[in-house]
């Protein structure tokens, strides 16, 4: 179920019998036809498990479930919306950012930390992005949303990609992630240029990075 | 030499081949290859240039970027416009200017009393030279033309850059209503005479006179 575009800050889905959706609770903008949104308590899929781990996580944006028969037009907060279209990779992303997913991809959590050791744990705390992020699984659309647009750049193995972690979105492919960190003397008397820490990310896959250094 | 590229509309990607540019500090938001920051102390101007930032307030705060490969810059998702100078003078608030190349300089001018209506104080950021230079706009900034007939009047808030022989001058439409609190908001205009070019952006500025 591809998402259309209506303009850069909202998308429309059509909904089918049989098929869910996921979207963050609230989001809807209007539908068409006959569609139901119900509070989905445990956050997402995967049972009970799953919802005590994504509180523990604190990745455990409300969501609702999406069903019914028609069209839904989702939108928040005048953030502008990027899709991603996923055949069978992972997409990593902020479950505050996730503004819509088919219910046919499988949500998952992971821990960030894992990648890099100290770094990693470091690397959430600079962000402010936690120690865990979200992920997405399989074959189906996620809409994603940003301030200020969002523009891809590829990643392959001769050719790593830093970005400003205010900025990072999401990465979808064999990315990994670290956290480097340029902290000269300049930093420590106060005279730093705003670029101290960065992500690098190295391997084969996208990474999303949005025009705006602004937290949602 | 650094060729500066735009990504979308909010983005401006810089190729760079071992050389350096000079960017607003802190508006990286990726980049590719080898690169370092480094902010710049006194702008590169020398002592003078440091002093006269201080003392004017006019304080961009510069970072110098250097390396092999594409950076890019954005900052909290405003417009980016390039602006290709050949030798003549760009008049723009240190707050709107993104990236010059090497090759500008920049320089602070005094502008009296309308710099301090726009809420920007006093002084003004020039940029002089050869190059291109990324000026940013809340909105798609559009570029009116100035000439001897036909003067134009602009909402100090909107007014965001400026290039030419231009002379300006602010013009007020202070009227008892203002007094009284019923002002239409638009007591404040400024007023650019001659020849030149005015960038103007769909977006105001909270500024003193945006208040009467």
């Amino acid at each position: 179920m591809p998402f259309t575009r209506i303009n850069s800050k909202m998308v429309e889905a059509p909904v089918t019998p049989g098929q869910r959706m996921f979207s963050q609770r609230g989001a809807m903008l209007a539908y068409r036809g006959r569609v139901t949104f119900t509070p989905s308590i445990t956050g997402g899929q995967g049972g009970v498990m799953s919802m005590i781990g994504r509180r523990v996580a604190n990745e455990a944006t409300p969501l609702m479930v999406v069903e019914g028969e028609g069209s839904v037009m989702f939108g928040h907060g005048g953030h502008h919306i990027h899709t991603v279209d996923l055949a069978g990779e992972t997409l990593y992303v902020e479950a505050d950012r996730l503004l819509a997913f088919d219910g046919s991809l499988r949500q998952g959590t992971m821990f960030m930390g894992s990648q890099g050791g100290v770094m990693g744990v470091l690397r959430g705390q600079v962000t402010g992005q936690g120690l865990f992020t979200t992920t997405l699984q399989g074959k189906g659309s996620v809409a994603v949303m940003a301030h200020g647009g969002v523009f891809e750049l590829p990643v392959t193995p001769a050719r790593p990609v830093h970005v400003d972690p205010q900025a990072y979105v999401a990465h979808r492919g064999e990315l990994r992630n670290k956290l480097v960190t340029a902290i000269g003397w300049r930093e420590m008397v106060g005279r730093g240029s705003g670029e101290a820490f960065q992500l690098e990310l190295s391997g084969q896959g996208t990474v999303y990075v949005q025009a705006s250094e602004e937290r949602l | 030499m650094a060729t500066f590229r735009l990504h979308g509309t909010r983005v401006l990607a810089v190729e760079l081949s071992g050389d350096a540019v000079k960017a607003k500090n802190g508006a990286m938001v990726a980049y590719d290859g080898e690169m370092t920051f480094k902010k710049m102390t006194g702008g590169g101007e020398g002592l003078r240039g440091l002093v006269t930032r201080r003392i004017t307030g006019e304080a961009m705060a510069v970072m110098e970027v250097k390396g092999r490969g594409t950076c890019y810059f954005a900052d909290r998702a405003t417009e980016i416009n390039l602006v290709r100078l050949t030798g003549e003078k760009l008049y723009v608030e240190a707050s709107n200017l993104l990236a010059t190349e090497p090759a500008l300089r920049t320089g602070t001018t005094f502008t009296g009393l309308r710099g301090a209506s726009q809420g920007n104080g006093l002084f003004t950021t020039t940029v002089e030279g050869t190059g291109q230079a990324a000026i940013m706009s809340d909105g798609p900034a559009i570029v009116l033309r100035v000439t001897a007939q036909t003067p134009l009047i602009v909402d100090p808030g909107a007014y965001v850059a400026h290039t030419g022989n231009l002379r300006q001058q602010l013009q007020t439409a202070v009227g008892w209503r203002t007094l009284i609190g019923e002002g239409s908001g638009e007591s404040f205009q400024i007023r650019f005479e001659g020849e030149g070019l005015v960038y103007v952006q769909p977006s105001e500025r909270t500024t003193v006179g945006g208040q009467l």
